[in-house]
């Protein structure tokens, strides 16, 4: 087979995934495009008569839609500042010291990566409720932070165990102490790891559904994918010509950094998600 | 190189510790006294009941039902997930035109959520004016709109399928590791010796991606059995229960019906069911990387 004949197979072959995929951004974007008018009629229609480009003003100024984005970003920034603080130091000592019941403590974080918030979820509301903390983007932050550390450590662990320890010792004996050896000579080089787990943990934050529709209460706290839940559920009318252009505003960022930086993705997932 | 103290690895390590082992094990410690207390609406904790709890809920058919459900669930999400990814996660390691940009809109889910998946397939799905019923009235496969989510019988399986849609990319990860680790010389040495393609595939490609099976196989139990958002944005488990699983279930026991008590219950146990899991996955993991 020709390099143009299997490219010819394979597309054809991925085509049926592909259309599903993509088919959710035809609708979006076929819908936020429509004026309201467009949108309730029967039967439906995929290109729009008159291009509205309404509904993307409409989602500023009628449901606040900046707001709930600048509110995810803060709890998923937040969150992936916090993970990093605490799962730096935590995997550095794990890489480079010989511990005492180590072999368990490792068992413990790959355990805590695999449970979910879902289950324990009544806990966790009274455990936020108990701190006063309900309705406080901090629980989310603490919460998304505790679910991930884990995960950032075994994976940062990983990685550090890769760096010879030799270049440290080399900056040691030429005079750095221990301190700037750690952080001109180590962090620089565990840079790649620390941004993809970086990156995992900002997702998981960000995709988050059932500790934000848990520990929110008011509209003006909540985070763009919960905004986004509560207009279209619960109401008998659904103005689906703005929430289409409020998802297309809240994914096609997210798909462009994506785009961007693919490369380091996907070696990146190929390892945090099988070691 | 002189060490510092060894004092200094433990500080180092227990802040994270702290903050995993607090936010997990107050919420089990918490669930663990409501479950075998009487517990009010307000979540106020009374006598002690012994067993009481988990006998109401195992006497429960609701629960019941959607612990049938989410065995369906989990069984078929994994398995459909995994039939689909394999293959795909195959093509995208082969060397082709546009293969950046066929891998980029094979991951893209992941990363826009499942919940926006959820909402946009809501629309799409719509029994009037979604587009999926236009498409298809298009095509003449159809005659008159289908009420996609409107009973438990067809919104049940699309719901399915939709959670295959967002396990894929990860699952797909999984396999494109599997593959691109794969020694390139034995399967020319297979090519040589004169091994066609389904030859090569049935007897070289899958025993070599067999661990990578087995850890997709967990992982993706433990999502299906965890996916709260699809099935709570496209139904909220109605029409009348009829598409909880028990995640969903587990959420109204607790929040709407207000019987805090048995919904401790209830997490426990699923609790226990996920740890096994995760000890399964600990095991596989462990064979893999062998420390």
């Amino acid at each position: 087979m020709t390099r143009a004949q299997k490219t010819f197979v394979n597309w054809l072959l991925l085509s049926p995934l592909l259309i599903l995929i993509l088919l959710p951004y035809a609708v979006m974007l076929s819908t936020a495009l429509k004026p309201a008018t467009e949108v309730f009629t029967f039967p439906p229609r995929w290109l729009p008569e008159n291009i509205d480009l309404s509904n993307f003003i409409v989602i500023w100024a009628k449901i606040d839609f900046a707001r709930a984005l600048l509110n995810s970003l803060y709890v998923s920034i937040g969150a992936t500042i916090l993970t990093l603080v605490l799962a730096i130091p935590a995997a550095y000592a794990m890489a480079r010291y010989t511990l005492p019941g180590k072999g368990p403590l490792r068992l413990f974080l790959l355990l805590t990566q695999m449970i979910s918030p879902v289950v324990l979820i009544i806990g966790i509301f009274r455990m936020m409720s108990a701190q006063g903390l309900i309705n406080d983007h901090l629980s989310l932050i603490l919460a998304y932070s505790g679910f991930s550390v884990a995960f950032a450590v075994w994976m940062l662990q990983s990685y550090f165990e890769t760096i010879p320890r030799e270049i440290e010792e080399a900056a040691y004996i030429d005079g750095a102490n221990w301190f700037a050896s750690l952080r001109r000579i180590f962090l620089p080089l565990a840079m790649p790891a620390i941004g993809v787990t970086a990156m995992f943990t900002f997702i998981a934050a960000w995709t988050d559904f059932i500790l934000a529709f848990t520990l929110l209460r008011t509209p003006e706290k909540l985070t763009a994918t919960m905004k986004l839940f509560y207009l279209v559920s619960g109401t008998y009318h659904v103005d689906w010509n703005e929430v289409m252009a409020a998802t297309l505003v809240t994914t096609v960022p997210i798909a462009i950094i994506f785009l961007l930086l693919q490369k380091h993705i996907v070696g990146g997932l190929a390892l945090g998600a099988v070691k | 190189m002189s060490r510092p103290h060894l004092l200094l690895p433990f500080v180092m390590l227990v802040p994270s510790l702290a903050l995993a082992i607090w936010i997990i094990g107050y919420p089990v410690a918490d669930l663990m006294r409501m479950s075998v207390h009487a517990v009010n609406r307000f979540g106020r904790v009374g006598n002690f009941v012994g067993a009481l709890n988990f006998s109401e809920v195992l006497t429960d058919p609701l629960f019941w039902a959607s612990f049938w459900r989410t065995v369906v669930w989990t069984v078929s999400l994994t398995f459909g997930t995994i039939l689909i990814s394999i293959p795909v996660a195959f093509i995208l390691n082969q060397d082709f035109a546009g293969r950046g940009l066929t891998r980029l809109i094979v991951l893209l889910p992941w990363a826009v959520s499942a919940t926006m998946t959820g909402i946009v397939w809501r629309w799409t799905l719509n029994g009037q004016f979604g587009m999926l019923n236009a498409l298809l009235t298009e095509l003449g496969l159809i005659g008159q709109p289908i009420e996609f989510l409107a009973t438990g019988e067809v919104a049940f399986p699309v719901a399915i399928l939709i959670g295959i849609l967002a396990a894929v990319p990860l699952t797909v990860i999984i396999f494109l590791g599997g593959f691109s680790s794969q020694p390139s010389d034995v399967f020319d040495a297979a090519h040589i010796d004169g091994a066609g393609p389904v030859a090569t595939f049935r007897y070289m490609t899958l025993p070599l991606i067999r661990p990578f099976i087995n850890i997709a196989i967990v992982l993706n139990v433990i999502y299906a059995f965890n996916s709260f958002a699809i099935i709570w944005i496209l139904t909220q488990g109605g029409p009348a229960n009829s598409t909880d699983i028990l995640v969903t279930y587990l959420y109204k026991v607790a929040f709407q019906y207000g019987k805090l008590a048995e919904a401790s219950a209830m997490s426990l146990m699923m609790f226990a069911f996920l740890l096994v899991f995760c000890t399964l996955y600990a095991r596989f993991a462990i064979r893999e990387r062998a420390w």
